[in-house]
């Protein structure tokens, strides 16, 4: 500081206008001038700060027009790879992609605009690439080739009046403009500046002084080069002091292990002294990991990088627009209704009354009955649905016209109704999100002016791309401790620094894998090479520890895997020392670290507490069957009537199958006619019919995949059912009822159902219940009503009883209920069974429960008033432990054991 | 330098792979290799870390304990070497340490893939799918593929006709799982042969033509005559009840349908009596069958057969034609946008057939890639681990390179790879064990010695004990040979060495121990534990079962009846296995589906109930916007994070386990939020589906498959599961046939066994995976038993008369299968075989527990060091607030961020003036009315009477000077403010002393009547008279002597701010 202010004692402002100071970052710039203002302030006053810019600004475009701007570059790559014949090219691609759309020639542009900026930090253009690299290197041919796809990307441009922006950037280096007034440039702890920007600050020495100067102890003068780059010579060979070595470098297993650490010193701190601590971030992985870690612990970490767009809400509510004018299927309604932005529409769209939550539930609900497939669909099923007709209105306006002005009409539409209160910062956030983003539209708007042929859903992938590579930086929280990424420490002057990520790849930083610029052609080229980046982080390394020899401290932290478990190695920085140390050193480094974390036993949080209810003032018959299966489910699912919501439902479940098939039998008992059809064509015709009646009336004329075939399978069971009707038919058997409603006393619980079909024998008068079965295997009664008990049976005494020798417990009553509701109206013999429709239309059957007798149908009884008095008296315990999780509703509510996980359970006995 | 040589190492269970292979890498560096001219590979990452954390280690120790250098130096026959020239091993491998390339198959195929996107076909860079993100990515495909009707249309009704090809019929109703299933068990197949002609070909599986159809057309003829020629032949009742149950069956069977008992009874008989068919065996007796009959029956079973043969090639094409169909969005979907799995990289750097895109380091070839110049690698050396495990395809992609190294002339390059062909238990993902020879044999029959065989016989790991129960077990060629004949025995006895410890001083036990069933094995395995009580003897011990469930039960059990702590190394679902997690996902669901009435019920019944009534959430509506809205703008990790804070008091204070998978949750949340998802079902998903490996926690008793268990070792390792079927029994699923080269040849839903038996090339394939699966168990017996280091005990049922091939049976063909009884201890077991010291463990002494405590990071004192200033910034601007209309907000002309651009303009053009009176100012203005509204604008406001004050210098100042957009750094209040000025006016005395200032700040909105006038010196208030302190300090004036202006351009007024106090 001092050597910027030079004389300045105070007495009038501390007037730096005049000068022009170049620093390696925007966030060091930042410092500097909090620094210059603290500088004043000493004085009692206040100061005109220079001009602080970063090295690419030097050379930034001046806005003239005619630049093409980064999308305009990219999307002119695009045209070059859309149109090319490759077989003019077998060098760059050597086979033919497998599709040749948008997508891939954007993937490629987005990698040949990379390309051309990192040769251009060289003042290279990929046509210099050949001459640079001299003739023998590998690849000239392929470069050769590169360097014409640039010519004819520059043509692109050309035909478009752009000029190509690399380009320009590089004769604006030759040519610098130096802002009036600047009479100094200072360059100041850079190690290593953009060689490009070296160039235009070289012409600028021509007219004014041009000082550089760099964080090092006077004697080092020599260790640096006249643009204060650290000497190779010097900083690769150097060995790395750090006092205490071994306690002030710590080895940790993963990301999360050096997380802790900081935040266990951070927590040290309190928080309560700002500006002791500060930590470096050199590995990105550890970064969220210790944001949420402070956050945690209730200490505020700020991140001076920001937060990249694609994180925010307003993103997403984009993406979902984008979703919906791709297509308007159903999940993109899904996804768009759950944007509170679209719920806060809602209202303002003048239906002031609808609730979020209503609407949510009616699309679930929606999805659930009637698996729409697209909007259009979900509309007939529900044509007042204010939800939709919004989400139409907006599909509307999305296709209508070109992007961005659709877009921007559609965002229009949504928050048309909202005000931005600007002094909230939720608000304050959204407008700049808003702003931001509208910058992208009109960045769009103007290359779509000039690039044609691409289509509204490529433009918003483009769209949204730019927008979500964006950075939003949130204000620093008062007290926060700032994470500084690697190159920033420098500028850190707190005189505690912990440094996480201390890996090689990291730190020194290496780039690897660029399919284009290998190391020996970076080398070849004077590119920035691995080697560069290692002399610049030894220099750095160094420094950081050199400035905090007094009364300062700097720990290490490096990790031994990833997150997901990769092996990291150390730095190689840290391995620099006298050989005769190495040994030692690499003992320490490559030691085993066992994770820190134990594993504590498992253990309950707490158990769950069950709400008393009512109880239904009436049961279904398969209630009981429920309450024998396991009470205390019973309790939950009948009782407090708790039922999930399935959103990823994309076809029919058990009971939407056979409520189907149902259907079209009741209807072919209900057709008078039928009664005595023996003709299974007949039958199957009507039976058909119907299914696709009904189907056409519960999910439209449009079907998901799913239920084509589903259907399809429904009507090979009916078909196959019609033939087994023709038979029974034949054999005599006559529908006499059909869906008989009935109600029955139970011990004092009102037990209702509804009888599938009852069958009247036209000889002997006989009378048959059947109930239709539609699981995929054919279903026994005998085998569905009773089980043996098992080895530790819970079921009460009731439900059990000897069955031929043999203690059987009954696992439903549903035939023996029905045959007692209708015994008044049809006393004598009855039978009863299944109609099965099973999977293997082969089994397709009656299948007649031959040996009900007297005994068990008054053991039936018997249980059934059971069950019912058990129910009366709140009897919904013990719980079935038997349950696989994956058959149960309720797995979510049970840890270790359904009784364990419950308490109170006085209160559902 | 002189040639390393190529060699082949078979290394049997703890005789030291990674030594041998470190070594290799060490004598490679002696010799004068460089570090980064050698490529080692292996298959887990952990391997690979520590591979190379043990090269390191042996370099280093080597470089300062003479002695140690010495016995290295023999090891790797450099003898002259010493601890100095190991030094220098040690720092060119140091400095070499970023190019070393130890590491994955996985890894290094990717590192190529990355660095030739465009020679694969690829747009550009690309990112890998794990196992998460993988399941994500096809759910969306699956979603994508049932969501739409109509768009795909003519795809789906091919879709569909396939789907019921694949389930001829016997549809299923849960298309959704059935495809999930199909994708699971069928990709990878599909992916190895994509090509349609491979599936259900009936010309490709009989070369020489099949009839199947033609007999099939028989069925019902065949029947007829069969029935007609049974009449007159003599029956007892009973038989001839059979034949009628036997008609009836067939009647109502329909190929690929379970026969009925009758038929499937009669069949089976029949095929005995083929192809004779003069008798039949029927109700225990046979009765003659006349020409007729035994002919018409002959057609009838071909007929049956051929019918199901029929079948299930339609089945298989069938299923082909789904996969396609799956692939084809898949493939559309996810690849083309650059996520590819592992196996799709390998499939990518598939040399194919036509060899293009083979990897090589000779430049020259056109359609190969040279990967010295691309990979900055030229790589001299190749060093392979566990090479039982490799697939063929991982060798396709490198054999060209190690092709070149084994036939460098020079000798200069070497090829050494290392293995155990008795530890394949990974044939089933891949691992080919047969590779091991076909490669030796390959090279040496060119070139007879050119690689060299080793053996490693010597355990490092097991004491002679367990050493001994492993030979009795595998040496027993005679019993292997009988139990299983053919190609799996005779190939395992071929490869057998018998072991022996190098550890001897290791004493030990090992004893076959008898239990009659999964109880009383647990039991057993409890009553060794508290016997033996490893933890606290300081002891590793492990329990190895078959499957992962099995493994969480007996850990259970352990835990439960034994309180033995048991950690079941199965990966564990850390966000749903605790009711903490459960609670926080029901949150989700209940506000993203309100009508989830289960989730609400079960938030009520916890602490998160209270905490929402307490939150005045309770109602669903304030819960779904709440909830969304938060998840929404902040993510679900902060999210989760807020509700978990506000649940954690409610937690026990000594509840350090639920405290855990809050982070653990946390963590996962935050995972989720990388994939930049907001689908609250796609979370939901990705959170139930979450699992991660139990932490290798010290003082438990681990329990885990023997899958997992491969390459680790313990003290004590307990057998309790396995029972089992047949070894032999070949793995379900489609039948693939591949060539000797491994292409596909052929895909086939293979019959049931009674069927495929009857045909030759069936029978023949059903051999060949039978002799595999027999190979592959015994291997995965051999890791299981090679695993101890002191003491092992197997627990299994004595053998009895069951005659199933199973392991207990072969243990008992080898070990002895009388039960008698074996000490351990003080405790009796029932038990056929122990060899060494039952009282081995009462000789451990427990060790003295050593206390380590957590490393911290030491502080500084805060009081005596220099903090570095940090200062709450301030923004005059910040001072702004005020109403922005939605709308306006996404204006693409005009208004909005339109306006911010015509006011900067404006201001620009402002900022040109100093004095409206210098002679200047006419050439400005001239320039001005040639740049458009704003010029217009500026210069209006120029000329405007009401604003001339603005401009023009004041009079009776002495001097005036003044400030143009000029930005200023101060300190105010303890916090640092920057902004800057848009005019201001000072006015100096004869001294050049400020006496007083007038800032103007130009304000650009349009503004209509007075109301707005009024609002806008509001709204601007703060702003103006931040500026006015500021310029107090700068010129050292009172507050007073600064005025402060807004000058309201499109009105023309200027209207002084009053002095406020600060804010
Ligand atoms: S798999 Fe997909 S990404 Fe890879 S080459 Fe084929 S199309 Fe391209």
């Amino acid at each position: 500081m001092a050597f910027l202010a030079g004389p300045w004692k105070g007495g009038g402002p501390l007037d730096l206008s005049a000068l022009m100071v170049v620093v390696p970052t925007k966030q060091s710039g930042r410092r500097l001038r909090e620094a210059i203002a603290g500088y004043a302030a000493t004085q009692g006053q206040a100061a005109f700060p220079p001009r602080v810019l970063t090295p690419d600004r030097l050379i930034a475009s001046d806005a003239t027009g005619s630049e093409a701007s980064p999308l305009e570059s990219l999307l002119a790559w695009a045209e070059v790879f859309r149109g090319l014949e490759l077989e003019e090219f077998r060098s760059v691609f050597p086979i033919d992609p497998p599709e040749r759309n948008f997508a891939w020639a954007v993937r490629l542009a987005q990698g040949f605009a990379r390309l051309q900026g990192s040769l251009a930090e060289a003042g290279l253009r990929l046509s210099d690439v050949p001459a640079k690299a001299g003739a023998d290197f590998p690849e000239a041919e392929r470069w050769r080739q590169i360097a014409e796809l640039e010519r004819r990307h520059t043509r692109e441009l050309a035909s478009r009046n752009l000029r190509e922006a690399q380009a320009a950037k590089i004769e604006r280096a030759a040519a610098p403009v130096l802002p009036e007034g600047i009479q100094g440039i200072v360059m100041l702890g850079t190690p290593d500046p953009l060689p490009l920007a070296l160039r235009a600050l070289a012409v600028h020495a021509q007219s004014v002084p041009v000082e550089v100067a760099v964080f090092a102890p006077e004697a080092d003068a020599a260790a640096f080069d006249a643009w204060g780059r650290p000497l190779a010579e010097t900083w690769t060979t150097r060995p790395f002091a750090l006092r205490e070595f071994e306690q002030r470098v710590q080895l940790c297993a993963d990301p999360a292990a050096q997380a802790e650490r900081v935040i266990a010193v951070a927590r040290g701190y309190g928080g309560s002294d700002p500006g002791v601590l500060g930590a470096g971030v050199a590995d990105s992985e550890v970064l969220p990991l210790l944001e949420a870690g402070l956050r945690h612990a209730g200490l505020a970490g700020f991140n001076p990088e920001g937060r990249a767009c694609h994180g925010d809400g307003f993103y997403q509510l984009l993406a979902a627009l984008a979703g919906l004018a791709r297509d308007d299927s159903f999940a993109a309604v899904e996804t768009l209704a759950r944007c509170p932005d679209f719920l806060e529409f809602l209202p303002a769209r003048g239906n002031a009354e609808v609730s979020a939550a209503g609407s949510l539930a009616a699309l679930d609900e929606m999805r659930a009955r009637h698996l729409p497939p697209d909007l259009a669909a979900a509309r007939r099923h529900a044509p007042g649905s204010a939800a939709l007709a919004a989400v139409a209105e907006l599909r509307a306006t999305l296709v209508a016209g070109v992007f961005p002005e659709n877009a921007a009409a559609a965002l229009r539409l949504v928050f048309g109704a909202r005000k931005f209160d600007l002094a909230r910062p939720a608000d304050a956030l959204a407008a700049e999100s808003a702003k931001a983003w509208t910058e992208v539209m009109r960045e769009t708007k103007e290359a779509a002016a000039v690039f044609g042929n691409i289509s509204n859903a490529e433009w918003w992938d483009v769209a949204l791309r730019l927008y979500g590579e964006l950075q939003h930086s949130d204000d620093k929280p008062a007290g926060a401790i700032e994470l500084q990424g690697w190159l920033e420490l420098l500028w850190e002057d707190a005189p505690h620094l912990v440094v996480t990520g201390l890996n090689d790849g990291s730190v020194p930083e290496a780039v690897v894998g660029d399919p284009f610029l290998p190391e020996s052609l970076r080398e070849r080229l004077g590119l920035k090479t691995n080697a560069a980046r290692f002399t610049r982080d030894a220099y750095l390394l160094q420094a950081l520890a050199a400035c905090r020899e007094q009364g300062g401290r700097l720990d290490l932290l490096l990790g031994k895997t990833s997150v997901a478990g990769d092996p990291l190695r150390p730095s190689r920085l840290l391995l620099r020392c006298a050989d005769a140390e190495l040994p030692r050193r690499i003992k320490f480094l490559f030691s085993a670290v066992e994770s820190a974390r134990p594993n504590p036993p498992w253990r309950r949080a707490w158990q769950l507490q069950v709400p008393e209810a009512t109880l239904p003032s009436r049961v279904a018959v398969t209630a009981l069957r429920a309450w024998l299966d396991c009470p205390f489910r019973f309790y939950l699912s009948r009782v407090l009537r708790m039922e999930p919501v399935d959103p990823g439902k994309t076809e029919l479940d058990a009971l939407d199958f056979g409520t189907l098939c149902h259907a079209a039998l009741e209807a072919m008992g209900n057709e008078r006619a039928l009664r005595d059809c023996t003709d299974a064509a007949v039958l199957r015709e009507f039976l058909l019919n119907t299914l696709d009646a009904t189907a056409a009336r519960r999910f439209g004329r449009e079907l998901t995949l799913p239920l084509i075939v589903q259907l399809e399978s429904a009507r090979q069971r009916l078909s196959r059912a019609a033939e087994v009707q023709a038979q029974t038919r034949a054999d005599g058997w006559v529908i006499e009822w059909v869906e008989k409603k009935f109600v029955l006393d139970v011990g004092g619980l009102v037990v209702s159902g509804k009888i599938d079909r009852i069958d009247r024998h036209e000889r002997t008068g006989a009378i048959r219940v059947l109930d239709y079965k539609t699981s995929d295997k054919p279903a026994q009664p005998w085998e569905t009503h009773l089980r043996p008990a098992r080895r530790d049976e819970t079921a009460p005494e009731f439900a059990r009883f000897l069955h031929r020798e043999r203690e059987t417990v009954w696992g439903d009553l549903q035939l023996p209920v029905y045959l007692r509701a209708i015994a008044a109206e049809f006393p004598g013999e009855t039978e009863c069974g299944y109609f099965n429709l099973p999977k293997a239309s082969t089994e397709t059957g009656i299948a007649r429960w031959d040996e009900y007798t007297r005994e068990l149908a008054e053991s039936a009884w018997r249980c059934a008033e059971g069950v019912a008095a058990a129910i009366r008296a709140r009897e919904f315990w013990p719980p079935n432990e038997k349950v696989r999780p994956e058959y149960d509703d309720f797995a979510a509510l049970f840890h270790h054991g359904v009784a364990e996980s419950v308490a109170g359970k006085e209160r559902v006995r | 330098m002189t040639t390393v040589g190529h060699v082949m190492i078979l290394a049997s269970a703890g005789s030291g792979k990674t030594y041998a292979l470190t070594n290799r890498f060490v004598r490679l560096l002696a010799l004068g290799a460089k570090p980064e001219r050698i490529v080692a590979l292996t298959f887990t990452r952990k391997a690979a870390g520590e591979f190379f954390d043990e090269i390191l280690n042996k370099l280093a120790r080597a470089a300062s304990e003479p002695g140690y250098a010495a016995q290295l130096a023999g090891e790797i026959g450099v003898p002259a070497f010493g601890a100095a020239d190991f030094l220098k091993l040690l720092r060119a491998v140091a400095d070499a340490m970023h190019r070393l390339r130890l590491g994955t198959f996985d890894g290094f195929f990717a590192r190529v893939a990355r660095n030739f996107p465009l020679e694969l076909g690829l747009a550009g860079e690309f990112e890998i799918l794990q196992e998460h993100a993988a399941r994500m990515e096809r759910g969306r495909v699956l979603q994508r593929l049932f969501g739409r009707a109509g768009e795909l249309a003519g795809a789906q009704r091919e879709f569909i006709e396939a789907f019921k090809r694949a389930t001829f019929g016997a549809d299923e109703k849960r298309l959704g799982a059935q495809l999930d299933r199909f994708i699971d068990e069928h990709q990878e197949i599909f992916l190895a042969a994509p090509g349609r002609d491979h599936w259900g070909n009936p010309a490709r599986i009989w070369r020489e033509g099949w009839e199947g159809l033609k007999a099939a057309a028989q069925l019902a003829p065949a029947a007829q005559a069969l029935r007609a020629a049974l009449a007159d032949v003599a029956l007892s009742a009973g038989q001839r009840a059979r034949w009628d149950a036997f008609f009836a069956d067939l009647a109502g069977w329909s190929p690929g349908a379970p026969m009925g008992a009758a038929l499937n009874y009669l069949f089976g008989n029949a095929l005995k009596a083929w192809p004779g068919l003069a008798e039949i065996m029927v109700e225990r007796k046979k009765h003659a069958l006349p020409a007729v009959a035994g002919d018409a029956l002959r057609r009838l079973l071909q007929a049956i057969i051929g019918a199901e043969f029929g079948r299930r090639l339609e089945m298989t094409r069938g299923i082909y034609a789904v996969l396609n169909g799956y692939e084809a969005v898949y493939h559309d979907a996810v690849r083309r946008a650059g996520k590819l799995t592992f196996g799709d990289v390998q499939r990518l750097l598939a040399p194919g057939e036509d060899g293009a895109r083979t990897l090589s380091r000779e430049a020259a070839e056109g359609n190969r890639l040279f990967i010295d110049f691309r990979l900055d690698a030229e790589i001299d050396h190749w060093l392979l681990d566990e090479f039982q495990d490799t697939s063929f395809g991982q060798w396709s992609v490198l054999k060209n390179l190690i092709d070149e190294a084994v036939q460098d002339a020079a000798g200069a390059r070497s090829f050494f790879y290392v293995g155990d062909v008795k530890q394949s238990v990974f044939a089933w993902r891949g691992g080919d064990p047969r590779l091991f020879r076909e490669i030796f044999n390959h090279y040496n029959d060119a070139r007879p010695g050119i690689i060299a065989e080793e053996h490693l016989l010597k355990s490092w790991r097991s004491g002679p004990p367990v050493v001994a129960m492993v030979n009795a077990v595998f040496r027993a060629a005679p019993a292997i040979g009988e139990l299983f004949p053919g190609e799996a025995s005779a190939a395992w006895n071929r490869e057998w060495r018998d072991h022996e410890s190098a550890r001897p001083q290791l004493g030990g036990h090992a004893a076959l121990l008898h239990a009659a069933d999964e109880d009383a094995r647990f039991a057993t395995a409890l009553k060794l534990l508290h016997e033996i009580e490893p933890l606290e003897r300081g002891l590793t011990c492990a329990l190895l079962v078959q499957k992962n469930n099995t493994a969480a039960e007996l850990a259970e059990y352990l835990r439960r009846e034994g309180g033995v702590p048991a950690v079941a190394e199965s990966d564990l679902h850390v966000c749903v296995d605790n009711p903490l997690g459960t609670a926080l996902l029901a949150l989700v669901k209940a506000a993203a589906h309100p009508g989830d009435t289960l989730a609400h019920g079960h938030l009520r019944m916890t602490p998160l109930g209270d905490l929402l009534v307490a939150e005045g959430l309770a109602e669903p509506e304030r819960l779904t916007r709440r909830l969304l809205g938060q998840i929404h703008a902040e993510g679900f990790e902060r999210t989760m994070d807020f509700w978990l804070r506000r649940l954690e008091p409610r937690l026990a204070a000594d509840d350090a386990f639920s405290r855990a998978r809050g982070r653990q949750f946390i963590a996962a949340a935050g995972l989720f939020d990388a994939t930049a998802s907001r689908g609250i079902a796609e979370f939901i998903q990705f959170m139930e589906s979450y699992t991660v490996r139990d932490a290798e926690a010290a003082a438990v008793v681990r329990v885990m498959t023997i899958h997992k268990a491969k390459g680790l070792g313990f003290d004590v390792v307990i057998l309790p599961d396995l029972e089992g079927t047949k070894l032999d029994a070949r793995r379900k699923g489609l039948a693939v046939q591949r060539a000797p080269d491994r292409s596909v040849e052929w895909v086939l839903d293979l019959p049931d066994r009674l069927f495929a038996e009857q045909d030759t090339v069936l029978a023949a394939h059903l051999r060949a995976a039978e002799a595999d699966a027999c190979y592959e168990n015994l291997s995965l017996l051999y890791v299981a038993m090679t695993r101890a280091k002191r003491a092992m005990y197997v627990i299994t049922k004595p053998p009895g008369k069951s005659a199933s091939r199973n392991f207990p049976k072969l243990l008992a063909e080898a070990l002895g299968g009388e039960s008698a009884t074996v000490r351990v201890g003080k405790q009796e077991f029932a038990g056929a075989f122990s060899e060494g010291d039952a009282d081995w463990h009462t000789r451990i002494a427990p060790p003295t527990p050593e206390v380590r405590g957590a490393p911290e990071i030491g502080r500084l004192d805060p009081a005596t060091v220099g903090k570095s200033q940090r200062l709450p910034s301030r923004q005059p601007s910040d001072e702004k607030t005020g109403l922005l209309g939605g709308a306006q907000l996404f204006a693409l002309t005009g208004g909005g961020s339109a306006a911010a651009d015509f006011g900067d303009a404006l201001h620009r053009l402002f900022a040109e003036v100093e004095w409206a009176s210098d002679p200047a100012m006419e050439k400005i203005a001239a320039l001005w009315s040639g740049c458009g509204v704003a010029g217009e604008e500026a210069l209006a406001c120029l000329r405007a009477p009401e604003l001339a004050g603005v401009w023009t210098r004041p009079e009776g100042a002495t001097e005036a000077e003044v400030w143009r957009e000029r930005a200023f750094e101060v300190v105010l209040d303890g916090a640092w403010v920057t902004g800057v000025f848009d005019r201001v006016v000072v006015e100096r005395d004869g001294k050049g002393i400020a006496r007083r200032a007038t800032v103007f700040d130009f304000k650009t909105d349009r503004i209509g009547d007075e109301r707005e006038v009024a609002a806008t010196v509001l709204r601007y208030a703060g702003q103006l008279n931040l500026y006015r302190k500021v310029a107090a300090v700068l010129l050292e004036l009172k507050r007073e002597a600064v005025t402060c202006e807004l000058v309201l351009a499109k009105m023309h007024r200027r209207v002084v701010v009053p002095v406020t106090g600060s804010r």
